[in-house]
């Protein structure tokens, strides 16, 4: 389990995290969706000890980060930048670690067979390629087998073959009872691993919610109606007090699902082309949540030199 | 609420449940020889250090022997190691730099949270293999010096007014400008930035300091830290107005105490 308590960091006048509070908890997989510059890789480096707070906490099963004597045991970290040297090996990155923890070095060769890097073990890491970079960031991250994994981008550079091997992997540590705390830009891929989201977005909390609710909440699915007799199936649908929008040929409802529409329009003999239930993406959820606070947005452009 | 599985409080990696100072110790051990700058600048140290040493008395012996260097025996049976120190400064640079260049420092302290003890397992994993590989060039160059040497009778034997210090203190001269360069290091943060100021600071500004009027010219040349440091390891300075050898390696030893100081509370307080 996760906690933030008032969690608030700024870099001189600059709020990149804003007092937020949040808990992660175990048995499930909680995304953390933000844009970029949301303040998602500065909360997860005080969740890691790595920045120090402004104000507030944030605990791992209750205690700070820095208080665990075998910190690899209980939390498990993927960082977004590659925090290894290049000219060492995969294996003795492994190696340090496991020492620095008092782990048995078996264990580096079991997470090495783990994520599939036994045949590069010996490879100095600055040849691997970035999915091979991802891979051993996660081996890292399950050397101590710990009840907490942190995940920073961890898709970051994978095939799709191993986008997918991420996501069964974060879904059985989470179904093991692990506490699991992901961030990615990829929404398609969120939708399929997450559980539960925290969204962020300008340092503070958008949402806290479970997926299913977030996409509700934030992006309603609609009915899409094609018909040769648009403007009366409008009018029809508009009389029983249905939200019905325009858009080119088609008509987009909401309010009922896609049979009571069917059996509303049939009963006054109107002919329908089309009628399907369109339900609404993690995107587009996360699309008109986060619409006010992208820090870097392609059409509000700041001139180069004015203060952000 | 969704029914959590619980975590199977048996599942257990084996090893030590509670890690101490020595398995950061080892961490460091393995971080310190599994990257190549780490092998190249110590055979680089042992062979500036003895070869330069040997090469220096043997074109230099006769004139040594005839008087017309007039230098003494003693300023040469060590001389490499004053070469030899940019190696030691490189090598103690890339080991804070090396890891902020590469983001490591982030892996470091997710591994060890406790910053006191990442940076004593460095400087200990540092002065350790420097002190022993200082210490056995000096003393291969003066095995490979004292030979030419003796061919013009003025071999200097190990029983004899500051060898035997000369060759502990170059071990221990090494192991201090490495440390130096290392609080350097973890003060800018960047290789080429600690190797230049380090540098200027031993082999440019040490040598011109005396250009300063009458006695802060003096003084400034006592207490530069190459200086004052750097006179323990070797039987007879060049300059005869040098601190006494240990005086000089005691005030090169605070010096050193107050960067590592100022370079550990930066240390501590800043985002990694």
């Amino acid at each position: 389990m996760i906690e933030a308590q008032g969690l608030t960091k700024r870099y001189g006048d600059r709020t990149a995290v804003d007092g937020i509070s949040f808990s992660v908890h175990p048995g499930r997989v909680t995304g953390f969706l933000g844009p970029n510059g949301a303040g998602k890789s500065t909360t997860m480096r005080m969740l890691l000890g790595l920045d120090r707070p402004t104000a507030g906490t944030v605990t791992v099963n209750g205690r700070s980060y820095a208080d665990f004597p075998a910190p690899l045991r209980q939390v498990g970290a993927l960082l977004e930048a590659r925090a290894l040297h290049p000219g060492r090996s995969a294996r003795d990155h492994l190696r340090w670690m496991a020492a620095s923890n008092g782990l048995a070095v078996r264990r580096v060769d079991e997470v090495l067979d783990m994520v599939g890097l036994t045949d590069v073990a010996g490879q100095r890491v600055g040849r691997f390629s970035l999915g091979m970079g991802q891979r051993l960031g996660i081996a890292v991250a399950l050397l101590g087998d710990p009840p907490v994994v942190v995940l920073d981008e961890p898709v970051n550079g994978l095939d799709p073959e191993g986008i997918r091997w991420v996501r069964t992997l974060t879904r059985r540590l989470a179904a093991e009872g692990r506490t699991v705390f992901l961030s990615s830009h990829l929404m398609s891929e969120m939708a399929l691993t997450a559980d539960h989201l925290v969204v962020i977005g300008r340092g503070r909390i958008l949402a806290d919610c479970s997926m299913a609710d977030f996409i509700a909440q934030h992006a309603a699915s609609y009915v899409r109606v094609a018909s040769p007799q648009r403007g009366e199936v409008a009018d029809l649908l508009r009389s029983q007090g249905l939200d019905v929008a325009v858009h080119g040929d088609e008509l987009r409802v909401q309010g009922l699902d896609a049979a009571a529409v069917g059996e509303l329009v049939g009963r006054s003999g109107l002919l329908l082309h089309e009628l399907t239930l369109v339900r609404s993406s993690l995107e587009d959820a996360f699309m008109t949540l986060t619409a006010t606070s992208v820090e870097y947005s392609a059409r509000q452009q700041t001139p180069a030199g004015a203060p952000r | 609420m969704i029914d959590t599985v619980a975590l199977d409080p048996h599942r257990n990696v084996p090893g030590v449940r509670r890690p101490g100072f020595t398995h950061t110790l080892h961490a460091e051990w393995i971080k310190f020889w599994s990257v190549r700058s780490t092998a190249w600048s110590i055979v680089a140290l042992v062979v500036l250090g003895a070869g330069l040493t040997v090469l220096v008395c043997a074109t230099s012996a006769d004139d040594l022997a005839d008087g017309s260097a007039g230098e003494a025996a003693g300023s040469f049976i060590t001389w490499g190691m004053t070469i030899a120190q940019i190696t030691a400064i490189v090598l103690g640079s890339l080991v804070v730099t090396g890891e902020y260049g590469t983001g490591m420092i982030r892996a470091t302290l997710t591994a060890t949270p406790h910053r006191a003890r990442v940076l004593a397992a460095k400087a200990l994993v540092l002065t350790g293999t420097l002190f022993v590989v200082g210490t056995v060039t000096a003393v291969l160059g003066y095995l490979g010096g004292n030979w030419f040497l003796e061919q013009e009778g003025i071999g200097l034997g190990l029983g004899d007014d500051g060898v035997l210090r000369a060759l502990l203190g170059s071990g221990l001269y090494m192991a201090g400008i490495g440390l130096f360069a290392a609080a350097v290091g973890l003060l800018v943060r960047h290789t080429a930035a600690a190797l230049s100021i380090v540098l200027a600071l031993i082999l440019v500004l040490g040598n011109m300091v005396v250009l300063l009027p009458g006695a802060w010219g003096e003084w400034a040349t006592k207490l530069m830290p190459g200086n004052a440091g750097g006179a323990v390891a070797t039987p007879v300075s060049f300059n005869p107005n040098l601190l006494d050898p240990w005086v000089g390696f005691g005030v090169f030893c605070a010096e050193l105490a107050a960067v590592g100081l100022i370079g550990y509370l930066v240390f501590r307080r800043r985002d990694a």
